[in-house]
C-alpha cells in the first residue's frame, strides 16, 4: 500500500466521522458545532492517557472516547444548547455558543496536558500515536482497523437511525419538529441523543485523525477548517453526505500532497490545508448542494436505461 | 371539553387573535370558519402551544393547557392534524403511522395500524412508499390516519379540503363526519371549505381579523346571509320559509 495511501485511509476515516458529527447536529439542531475540534482532540487524549498510563493498543481505549466525547456532548446540551433552543436563538447565536465552550475545553485540555506532564513526566504536547501501533502484512495496523471501525460505526448508525423506533423518530423530528412533537416525539430527548451521538463520533474521529498526524492540544483547532470542509462537501442536509464528505477531503489531502510533491517539489507540503478546500470549491461549483444533492439514483438509473436499450 | 377563555395569542410580538372565547362541547363537530388570515390556523396552534399565548387560558377537560409542552399534550389525548406539513415526507406510509402512535405500545401500534388500513383502504396499497410520493388526497388520508393513531379525546383539523379536489374534499369530509358519529371523537375543525362544513358541523364559530364574529349553532350561521357572503363567499339566491336557499359560489377557495 503507497503510504500516502495508509495515512489518508487513517487521516480520512478520522475526518469523516467528524464531518459526520458536524453534519449531524446541524440537521437536527441547526447548531454549527466549533467544540467538535476540542471534542475530537479529547478523543485522542483519552486514548494516549490510556496506552501511555495503563498499556495495550490505542484500539482498546476507542469505547472510552466515545463515552467521554458523548458526555462533552451532554455538557454542552444541557449547560448552553438546550437553553439556547428553548430561546429560539438565532443560528449564529447558537454557533458562537459552541464556540464558546470549545475555547473553555480546549482551556481544560491544555491543563490536562500540563498535569501529564507534571505528574507522570509524559510528553503530551507533540505526540506521535501511531508508534503505539502494530503492523499486518508489513503495513500499519491502524490503516485496516480505523477504515473498517468507522465503517462498523457508521452501518450501527445507519440501522439506528431506519431499523430502531427512536432513530426513526430522530429522523422524523429531523425533518418537521412540530408534527413529531404533535405525534407525542419528545424533540428534547432527540437532540440530546444526537448530542451524545456527535460528542462520540468527533471524539473517536480525533483519535483516529491523531494515528496519521502529531496529537497536540490543538490539534482539533488546526483541523477544524477541513472537518467543516467535509460537512459542507456532503451538503449539511445529510449525515451520509458529511461522512462522505469528510472521506473524500481527507484523501484527497493526502493523495494531493503527494502527486504535487512530487511534480513540484516538498514546498508545496506548506499548503496541504489549500488543497482538499480547492477541491471543496470545485466541486461545489459544479454541485451546489454538495454531494448529498447529486442525484445518484437517477444517473444510474438513466445508464441502466440507456445500456438496456443499447442491447435491444 | 376544550374551553379557551378570552384567548390573547400570536407569533413573536405579533397579536392574531383578540379576547377569543370559544367552547368545543364532547363528542360534538365544532367547525371554525372565516377568511383568510382571520387566525383560525392560529387558534388551533395556542392551544397547541405552538404560537405565543400573551393571555387568558385553555381548558382541556378542565385543566390549563398553558406551559405543557407539545409532546405532552399529544400523551393528554389532544390530536393536531396540521394544514401544511402533516405526513413525514421521508419516511414510508408504515413509518408515519408507527410515528403517529409513538407513545402507544408495540403490540398497540400493530393493532392500530391495521385498523386505520382497514377504515383507509387507499393506504394499504402504499404502505411502504414514501409519504412524499403520495398524492394530496392521499397524503390528507393518512394525516387523518395518523391523527387516528394516537387514540385521541379531541381532534384539531386544521383545512383538510384545502387543494384537494372537490370529490376528494368530500370524501375528507365525510370522514371527519364519520369520525364523530362512529368512534364518538370529539373534533375542533378549522375549515374554508364553509358551507360542507357547516352542514356537517354542530357548533359554529366565524372568525374575522382575529375575533369571534359569530357564535351558535352550524345550520344558523348558513342562514346569516350578510356574514355569509361577506366572509365565507356564500351567496344565496332565494328566500324558503324565511330562511334562505343557498346557491354556492366558488365557495371554499378564496372568500373576499
Amino acid at each position: 500500500m503507497a503510504p500516502w495511501l495508509s495515512s489518508g485511509l487513517i487521516y480520512a476515516s478520522g475526518l469523516a466521522l467528524t464531518a459526520g458529527s458536524i453534519t449531524l447536529l446541524y440537521i437536527v439542531t441547526r447548531t454549527f458545532n466549533f467544540a467538535v475540534a476540542s471534542m475530537a482532540t479529547i478523543g485522542f487524549y483519552v486514548v494516549y492517557t490510556g496506552v501511555t498510563l495503563f498499556g495495550g493498543l490505542p484500539y482498546q481505549y476507542y469505547p472510552f472516547a466515545i463515552i467521554i466525547g458523548s458526555i462533552t456532548g451532554i455538557i454542552c446540551y444541557y449547560g448552553l444548547n438546550r437553553r439556547l433552543l428553548n430561546r429560539k436563538a438565532a443560528e449564529i447565536t447558537l454557533m458562537m455558543s459552541t464556540l464558546g465552550y470549545d475555547l473553555v475545553l480546549l482551556s481544560l485540555i491544555q491543563m490536562y496536558a500540563d498535569y501529564l506532564t507534571y505528574t507522570f513526566k509524559l510528553f503530551p504536547r507533540r505526540v506521535t500515536m501511531s508508534l503505539f501501533d502494530f503492523e499486518i502484512f508489513g503495513e500499519r495496523a491502524a490503516a485496516f482497523i480505523l477504515p473498517l471501525i468507522a465503517i462498523a460505526f457508521l452501518t450501527i448508525l445507519h440501522f439506528f437511525l431506519t431499523k430502531t423506533k427512536f432513530g426513526i423518530s430522530m429522523r422524523a423530528t429531523i425533518e418537521n419538529p412540530t408534527l413529531a412533537g404533535t405525534s407525542g416525539i419528545n424533540s428534547d430527548r432527540v437532540y440530546l441523543v444526537s448530542w451524545v451521538i456527535s460528542g462520540g463520533m468527533a471524539a473517536l474521529g480525533g483519535s483516529f485523525m491523531a494515528m496519521a498526524m502529531t496529537g497536540t492540544p490543538v490539534m482539533g483547532m488546526y483541523t477544524i477548517p477541513l472537518m467543516f470542509a467535509g460537512a459542507i462537501l456532503g451538503g449539511l442536509g445529510n449525515i451520509y453526505g458529511g461522512i462522505l464528505g469528510g472521506m473524500v477531503i481527507g484523501l484527497t489531502e493526502y493523495a494531493g500532497v503527494y502527486i504535487l510533491a512530487k511534480n513540484f517539489g516538498p514546498w508545496i507540503l506548506g499548503y496541504r490545508m489549500g488543497i482538499p478546500l480547492f477541491i471543496m470549491a470545485a466541486t461545489l461549483l459544479i454541485f451546489p448542494r454538495g454531494l448529498s444533492g447529486i442525484p445518484l439514483g437517477k444517473i444510474i438509473k438513466k445508464r441502466f436505461g440507456q445500456k438496456r436499450g443499447a442491447n435491444v | 371539553m376544550l374551553t379557551v377563555n378570552n384567548l390573547n395569542s400570536g407569533y413573536g410580538k405579533l397579536q392574531v387573535l383578540y379576547d377569543l372565547n370559544i367552547n368545543v362541547p364532547e363528542k360534538e363537530l365544532t367547525v371554525v370558519v372565516g377568511p383568510n388570515g382571520a387566525g383560525k390556523t392560529t387558534l388551533l396552534c395556542s392551544i397547541m402551544n405552538i404560537a405565543n399565548v400573551f393571555s387568558g387560558e385553555v381548558l382541556f377537560d378542565g385543566e390549563p393547557l398553558a406551559g405543557v409542552v407539545t409532546h405532552r399534550l399529544a400523551q393528554k389525548g389532544i390530536s393536531y392534524v396540521p394544514q401544511m406539513g402533516n405526513v413525514f415526507a421521508e419516511l414510508t406510509v408504515l413509518d408515519n403511522l408507527h410515528m403517529a402512535g409513538y407513545m402507544l405500545s408495540k403490540s398497540e401500534v400493530k393493532d392500530k395500524s391495521e385498523q386505520m388500513t382497514e377504515i383507509f383502504p387507499v393506504l394499504k396499497d402504499f404502505i411502504h412508499r414514501l409519504a412524499g410520493t403520495l398524492s394530496g388526497g392521499e397524503r390528507r388520508m393518512l394525516a387523518i390516519a395518523m391523527g387516528l393513531m394516537k387514540n385521541p379525546k379531541l381532534m384539531l383539523l386544521d383545512e383538510l379540503s384545502t387543494d384537494l379536489a372537490p370529490i376528494i374534499a368530500e370524501k375528507v369530509m365525510m370522514e371527519v363526519s364519520r369520525m364523530r358519529d362512529d368512534l364518538g371523537i370529539t373534533i375542533l375543525m378549522v375549515e374554508q371549505m364553509a358551507k360542507r362544513a357547516l352542514e356537517i358541523g354542530d357548533t359554529a364559530y366565524l372568525l374575522v381579523s382575529g375575533e369571534v364574529r359569530y357564535s351558535g349553532q352550524a345550520d344558523d350561521l348558513l342562514h346569516e346571509p350578510e356574514l355569509c357572503s361577506m366572509y365565507l363567499g356564500i351567496k344565496q339566491s332565494s328566500k324558503i320559509n324565511g330562511g334562505f336557499e343557498l346557491s354556492v359560489s366558488d365557495e371554499g377557495s378564496e372568500n373576499s
